[in-house]
């Protein structure tokens, strides 16, 4: 199954792996300022999260693909198990069931690692079908169904934003292998219908605020649209240069809300100024561009559509999640990968950044070649 | 899969779109309003705390407490801090015993503009209240207790149209002084508002670091210099006033309408000042609540009004010092001519009475003062004209405000020019001859005819009174002294002078004279009665309005003069038979307080 391969080492994807571990490195040291002042307690525990996860990325990128995509409708069922878990024995946070309690050690959110197993599952769907033209309606019933299932159970939780960045990611991949524009069109309807129901409907009074507030921050600038202010008064206020690390006073006497997880974006841009933020924006970038520079050479459709999936995932965290700091858009509990405290997403983006370095050590082996694949 | 390859193109274009937008954006916060932010990120934790600085105190000329100052503790909100806004409300509403709808309004208009400045909820709340709020001030975040200092009168109502009151600052006052806060209380009538700029303190304040929270951080570490300045409280200003003399003055006005006014004639300084009705300055402490200050302005017995200084009044016979001296010393008359009194004048076809129909027979200079007669001065006006007439007016202070420093009138002292410009219409003889027993035109303060009764006892110096004896500064540092200020010189010789205070020694002294009933038995006294008819357009009022306002001015010691007294009743009748003997109460309260102050000196 895990193939000691010479040419596996030499094909190792030093670039993307030490792109990786600096941006480790930025986003404890970043963490280390946010939550000196509450004692390091999550500065320490993201220390040990990002260990695990550098091993479990190390784990997967040896792991063959072609083993994921076998077992993708496997791990695709176990992972909507665990949401159901979830949804009956879960641990509430602030109003959702979104953790499982692992012996009191850990908390692990599994709506995150659900966005991994989506990709496989829709890769995996794509791959079987050899469709030429692009897709029609009713081509999509099967993709549209294994997407809403796990859609509709984090929507239950409920955590919107989880919910939104899944589908943001599942659609994009939709969207790559083509669909008829009629479609598109059908499709689209059926989401604003859908939004203006739950407008309606299901939204809770604190998600309506979040987009009123959006729309006007300073409308309320107590209650939901204090979060963004403060977190653009700490952006804007770092300047070109920045305060220096440990001198935002923004961040430091916490005038920054959730700084250490969704918006730990703010205190890098308060303490490091324009050119921190431009640097791991940049970081961000070149990631991204690693991931579908792999997917366009990918020799089959699996693990092409598998590496656009994960850059897709990376995608729309950052822009989701930046775009919510620097007050773009509205405030959704969406964290920047990696950068934000939370082993749950830290261990999606580990294991989405392991299977992608994984898919390109095996570059070479094309498809007609015989692999162990026992 | 070339065709995924062209597609995966136009990804990384959106891809690069998307982060092109993002940096955008960072540019636009970090770049170009990275200053304007750096100083919002600064108000953010910079709290000013404010140091009120306390008013200074008014002090009477020994020393006495008029006007002090007290703590008050009074309750701000700073609604950016304001977690729960109904919540803050109702807690505080309760406590406070105010409207709970009210303070939320105030918070939430508060918070569209400037939300890190403090609106004030209430003033001056009690010790159980204080209590009750410090001990939940962690529930009751965004609320600040400001210690404060209020206005206290430890002698009442006493001087209070004097003193003047506080009023809440007004847009105009904010404007002309940036040193003024907009919750501050300010004068607005009188000394407080005269001496305004010396009694004002300079306030002071504190920068303190505060965490998202609003607790004091004691870090120093994101701002390299917090400014502090110290609070200085304003100047102690101590008044001329006598306010044991000023006691006795508001205290013999009792119920009536009227001034009493006492200077002292070598200085001009103001030794009481008493108008009555009056209002008490204790209603202004808070800033006055809106139906007391309704009753106090349609009051129709106008309690605002200080009849002291802003009192106009005909002063009939206490104004025939003027014609005595313009006559005497002009050259018209001497002490010896005599004019014939049938108890009434003849100018042209016009008949002028005299107030003792028979008449008095002969009089010369001395025995017209001594029984006021009228005819002789109708006669010694028509022979000198209204210009001469007018001179001696406006060199006595009449028909110009005294520069006293507190609200005052100007009154009118009449002529050609005066009337041309007023009424466009020429001068008739006739108004001359009224002009000379002080009715007509004439309108006088009751503070004019003290100076001028003033510049008689001293040999003609008109002077400008003082109300202010001295201006020290919290730290001890004299800022004023005053010292005796000469508005005018009045052009006239010695000897003349002095055959008119003969004569107002004979007014109260000789059998015949009108002011009788001031007559002391130690102690000199010079003075003049006046009765002035009151000439009422107002045919619903009462009879008793259109008595005759009942005047005396007199000074003392008659040999060696230290004070002068004058009294004014508005519709009281005679002059002689009910100002006189409130004059005589003044001098004897006078006497009885230097003889005291004399003997604790010899101690």
């Amino acid at each position: 199954m895990i193939m000691f391969d010479r040419r596996l080492l030499k094909n190792f994807g030093w670039s993307l792996f030490l792109m990786t571990l600096a941006f480790c490195a930025i986003s404890l040291l970043n963490l280390y300022s946010a939550s000196y002042e509450t004692g390091l307690i999550s500065f320490k525990k993201q220390f040990i999260w990002i260990g695990v996860g550098i091993i479990t990325l190390a784990l997967v990128s040896f792991l063959n693909y072609r083993f994921l995509k076998q077992y993708s409708i496997y791990i695709y069922v176990f992972s909507l198990l665990l949401l159901l878990y979830v949804l009956v024995f879960g641990k509430e946070v602030s109003g959702s069931r979104s953790w499982i309690d692992i012996a009191s050690i850990a908390t692990i959110q599994p709506s995150e690692l659900v966005k991994i197993a989506v990709i496989l599952v829709l890769a995996r769907f794509y791959d079987n079908d050899y469709q030429a033209t692009p897709y029609g309606f009713l081509d999509l019933i099967k993709p549209i169904i294994l997407i809403a299932i796990p859609f509709v159970l984090i929507l239950l939780q409920p955590d919107l934003g989880t919910a939104l960045t899944m589908l943001l990611v599942s659609g994009s991949m939709v969207l790559f292998m083509g669909v008829k524009k009629w479609s598109v069109a059908f499709i689209l309807i059926v989401i604003l219908g859908v939004s203006f129901y739950s407008w309606h409907y299901t939204l809770k009074p604190y998600q309506k605020d979040r987009i009123r507030t959006f729309i006007n921050p300073s409308s309320d600038p107590l209650n939901a649209g204090y979060n963004s202010i403060q977190s653009q008064i700490a952006i804007g206020s770092g300047g070109v240069t920045g305060k220096g690390l440990r001198s935002g006073s923004q961040t430091q006497l916490r005038f920054i809300p959730a700084q250490q997880t969704d918006f730990a974006f703010s205190v890098l841009a308060e303490e490091w100024g324009f050119l921190g933020s431009i640097f791991v924006l940049l970081l961000y970038f070149t990631i991204i561009l690693w991931m579908l520079d792999t997917s366009s050479r990918a020799k089959e459709k699996f693990s092409m559509l598998v590496c656009f999936g994960i850059a897709a995932m990376f995608f729309w965290h950052v822009v989701v999640n930046v775009g919510m700091v620097i007050g773009l858009l509205p405030v959704t509990g969406v964290p920047l990968l990696i950068f934000s405290y939370g082993g749950s997403s830290t261990l999606t983006a580990m294991i989405g950044i392991g299977i992608v370095l994984g898919i390109r050590m095996r570059k070479f082996s094309m498809s007609g070649e015989a692999i162990d694949l026992g | 899969m070339q065709d995924f390859r062209n597609r995966l193109l136009i990804v990384t274009v959106i891809l690069g779109l998307a982060f092109l937008v993002l940096g955008s954006r960072l540019w636009y916060l970090q770049v170009l309003k990275g200053d304007e932010f750096a100083k919002f990120s600064m108000e953010n934790h910079i709290r000013v705390e404010r140091i009120p600085a306390p008013r200074g105190r008014i002090l009477d000329r020994y020393g006495k407490e008029l006007v002090i100052n007290r703590t008050s503790f009074d309750i701000y909100v700073i609604p950016k801090d304001v977690k729960d806004i109904p919540y803050l409300s109702s807690s505080l509403s309760q406590v406070l015993n105010l409207d709970s709808n009210q303070i939320e309004k105030d918070i939430k208009s508060a918070l569209s503009k400037k939300s890190f400045k403090p609106v004030l909820i209430t003033k001056d709340i009690n010790r159980d209240q204080l209590a009750y709020i410090e001990a939940r001030r962690s529930s009751l975040l965004g609320v600040i207790i400001e210690i404060n200092n209020l206005r206290q009168y430890p002698h009442g109502v006493l001087g209070a149209s004097f003193l003047g009151y506080i009023g809440k600052v007004n847009d105009a006052e904010l404007q002309n002084n940036p040193n003024i806060n907009n919750t501050d209380l300010v004068g607005k009538t009188g000394v407080e508002k005269g001496w305004e700029s010396s009694l004002r303190g300079d306030h002071g304040y504190k920068q303190k670091v505060t965490d998202a929270l609003g607790r004091e951080v004691e870090s120093n570490l994101f701002l390299a210099d917090l400014h502090n300045k110290k609070s200085m409280p304003g100047n102690d200003v101590r008044l001329t006033i006598d306010i044991s003399l000023q006691q006795a003055a508001e205290e013999v006005l009792g119920e009536e309408s009227g001034a009493i006014v006492v200077v002292d004639v070598n200085s001009g300084q103001v030794l009481a000042l008493a108008s009555k009705p009056s209002f008490d300055p204790a209603d202004f402490i808070k800033g006055i609540d809106s139906k007391t200050w309704a009753n106090l302005v349609n009051d129709k017995s106008s309690p605002l009004l200080n009849r002291a200084t802003q009192g106009l009044y005909a002063p009939g016979s206490v104004f025939k010092m003027v014609p005595s001296v313009a006559a005497l010393n002009e050259g018209f008359i001497n002490e010896e001519e005599h004019v014939y009194c049938p108890g009434y004048y003849k100018s042209g076809s016009s008949t002028f009475r005299c107030w003792k129909r028979g008449g008095h027979g002969r009089v010369n200079l001395r025995s017209a003062i001594v029984k006021s007669c009228d005819v002789y001065f109708y006669k010694i006006a028509e022979m000198m004209g209204i210009n001469n007439l007018n001179k001696y007016m406006t060199a006595f202070g009449y028909g110009s405000k005294t520069d006293l420093g507190i609200e005052e009138r100007a009154g009118v002292a009449p002529s050609r020019e005066w009337k041309k410009k007023r009424f466009n219409k020429s001068w008739y003889k006739g108004e001359t001859i009224l002009s000379s027993i002080g009715q007509g035109y004439v309108s006088v303060t009751p503070l004019q005819v003290a100076m001028m009764t003033a510049a008689v006892a001293n040999d003609g110096k008109l002077l400008k009174p003082s109300i202010i004896k001295e201006i020290v500064s919290y730290g001890g540092e004299e800022k004023f002294n005053h010292t005796p200020t000469v508005t005018s010189n009045i052009p006239v010789q010695k000897q003349m002078l002095d055959l008119v205070k003969d004569a107002m020694v004979g007014v109260v002294n000789d059998p015949g004279g009108t002011g009788r009933s001031a007559r002391l038995q130690d102690m000199m006294v010079a003075g003049k009665t006046g009765t002035a008819q009151v000439v009422s357009l107002d045919s619903q009022s009462e009879k008793r309005k259109h008595r005759d306002h009942a005047w005396f001015t007199s000074y003392a010691p008659a040999e060696s003069p230290e004070i002068a007294v004058t009294v004014l009743i508005e519709h009281g009748g005679k002059g002689g038979a009910v100002a006189a003997p409130i004059a005589k109460k003044i001098l004897e309260v006078y006497k009885k307080l230097k003889e005291e102050r004399e003997a604790d000196d010899n101690v």
